[in-house]
């Protein structure tokens, strides 16, 4: 072999080598990403709301043979992701508390959020974090139950509400305008409890107010949704097995208005920054089968596939698990 | 080896036959709340004129002290804020006593009048911060607020069910 045949024969080696190590390499490192273990658990259920009101679109018509308008009522879950990331138990919304008050939301099956936890194999005080999607009653309740959770809102939620508790005209700065409920003005839904709930976190030194996007564990990362439900409402992306989840609160209250590109839950939202925050799943996830509803009708169930693997659990609500970690044991009975 | 492990624990998991469990409904059908009699509609009616301004000025309450510490510490701005807000709860305090009560709502009344004092004495408290610095007083405010917040539910769940929506 000449002198040039063996330097090209040692060339070949080298590049094969290198390309064998890169192509390990990057499978290891992929073996060896974080990924989190998520649970979804129904808080309670509104039942028997208007198809109408929680969805323009798919409003009902009388004597309407459309699949889209056919439907006059749907029960509404309150869901709350549970997320285990390494030491990290993190909660993604945090629902609300029914004390002797169920009556007022025509809600039903509501159980505590620690006895809920329990069921997971979870510890109430073992929670680390809690993001809240947004500070709306139904999301943000509970807090006071996560003695050592840290809270993350983001400051411009919390600034729209000082906004409009500040603004002269009395509807505008209404939290609840008129007996039978408020009609979306801006700090609608806001109720004092909640936001004590809130200020008793940050009074304690365990909030963040986050400022836009924030990686809060490796991989998981807050993403501002401004306007999408409400003036600061915020995504979570969660790594998994299944790969990348984005919980969205009420920016995606419904999985099928995702799917279909319909608003939903119209509350203080801007519709282009809800499509704009469909679209966020959509690039994140590579898809709309990893967006994670919060008031999807169809949780639980087969329709929405990612949500199927399902058991009832107390009071009749209802708990899915969603993805494993390795080595993370199955938490359904 | 770790790629294979992986490869493996998700096969198990993804692919593995799942016991399916629908959703099963045990709504119990519970009992709906007494209609009000034309006198407690007529109560009610007048103690929406005070609530609704209540809940405002009980989140504001709220958002000095969340402005005070996630903004500026600035104990000059608090007071400001404050000020207006323990008037609103002083003036309502009469107003409130004012009020024509059916015998058959005296004791939601009363919880309704408890609350306005908790939230009067809170708003005090935290001027009372202030004042001195001392971070208790924060504390006892946010417990006496919390407690106030809880009895307006209660109050709101026999006259005004469904002020709050889903959300």
């Amino acid at each position: 072999m000449t002198r040039l045949g063996i330097g090209l024969r040692l060339m070949a080696s080298l590049v094969a080598t290198f390309v064998v190590l890169v192509l390990l390499g990057g499978t290891v490192a992929q073996a060896q990403a974080p990924v989190c273990s998520v649970w979804l658990i129904e808080s309670s259920r509104f039942m028997k709301v208007p198809f109408g009101a929680f969805m323009p679109d798919r409003a009902f018509v009388p004597g309407s043979n459309s699949p889209s308008n056919n439907i006059p009522t749907v029960d509404l879950p309150v869901n709350v992701g549970v997320i285990k990331c390494g030491s990290d138990l993190i909660l993604y919304d945090t629902g609300w508390k029914q004390q002797d008050y169920l009556k007022m939301t025509g809600s039903d099956h509501w159980a505590p959020i620690a006895e809920q936890l329990k069921v997971l194999g979870f510890n109430a005080a073992d929670v680390t974090k809690a993001v809240i999607g947004h500070a709306h009653w139904d999301h943000a309740g509970q807090l006071s139950d996560l003695p050592n959770a840290v809270l993350y809102v983001q400051k411009q939620e919390l600034a729209a509400i000082e906004w409009a508790l500040n603004y002269p005209e009395k509807h505008i700065r209404a939290i609840n305008s008129d007996p039978g409920g408020c009609n979306r003005t801006p700090a609608c839904g806001y109720m004092p409890l909640t936001m004590e709930e809130v200020y008793g976190k940050i009074l304690k030194g365990k909030a963040v107010v986050v400022d836009g996007e924030m990686e809060i564990a490796p991989g998981v990362v807050i993403h501002p949704a401004f306007r999408a439900h409400t003036a600061g409402s915020q995504l979570l992306e969660v790594p998994t097995s299944i790969g990348k989840l984005v919980f969205g609160s009420d920016a995606f209250s419904s999985y099928e208005a995702i799917r279909d590109w319909m608003v939903a839950n119209v509350q203080q939202t801007d519709s282009v920054q809800q499509f704009l925050a469909y679209e966020r799943c959509y690039k994140i996830t590579g898809g709309y089968e990893n967006c994670v509803a919060a008031h999807e009708p169809l949780s639980y169930t087969d329709k929405y596939p990612l949500t199927k693997n399902s058991w009832v659990a107390l009071n009749g609500g209802r708990m899915a698990e969603i993805a494993l970690a390795p080595g993370e044991k199955s938490r359904k009975p | 080896m770790v790629l294979a492990t992986v490869v493996v624990v998700a096969w198990q998991h993804e692919l593995r036959p799942t016991k399916r469990q629908d959703a099963v409904s045990t709504t119990s059908p519970r009992p709906e709340p007494r209609a009000l009699t034309a006198e407690e509609e007529s109560y009610a009616a007048s103690l929406w004129q005070i609530h609704r301004e209540v809940t405002p000025s009980a989140v504001a309450m709220s958002f000095a002290g969340i402005v005070y510490e996630t903004a500026n510490h600035d104990a000059r701005q608090l007071e400001r804020k404050l000020e207006p807000v323990a008037q609103f709860f002083g003036d309502a305090e009469p107003r409130l006593r004012d009020l024509r009560v059916p015998a058959s709502l005296s004791r939601v009344h009363s919880q309704y009048v408890d609350a306005l004092v908790l939230y009067r004495k809170a708003s005090q408290e935290m001027l009372a911060f202030t004042k001195d610095g001392e971070r208790q007083h924060l504390n006892d405010a946010h417990d006496m607020s919390v407690q106030a917040s809880q009895d307006l539910l209660r109050v709101g769940e026999v006259l005004w069910p469904g002020q709050y929506k889903p959300h």
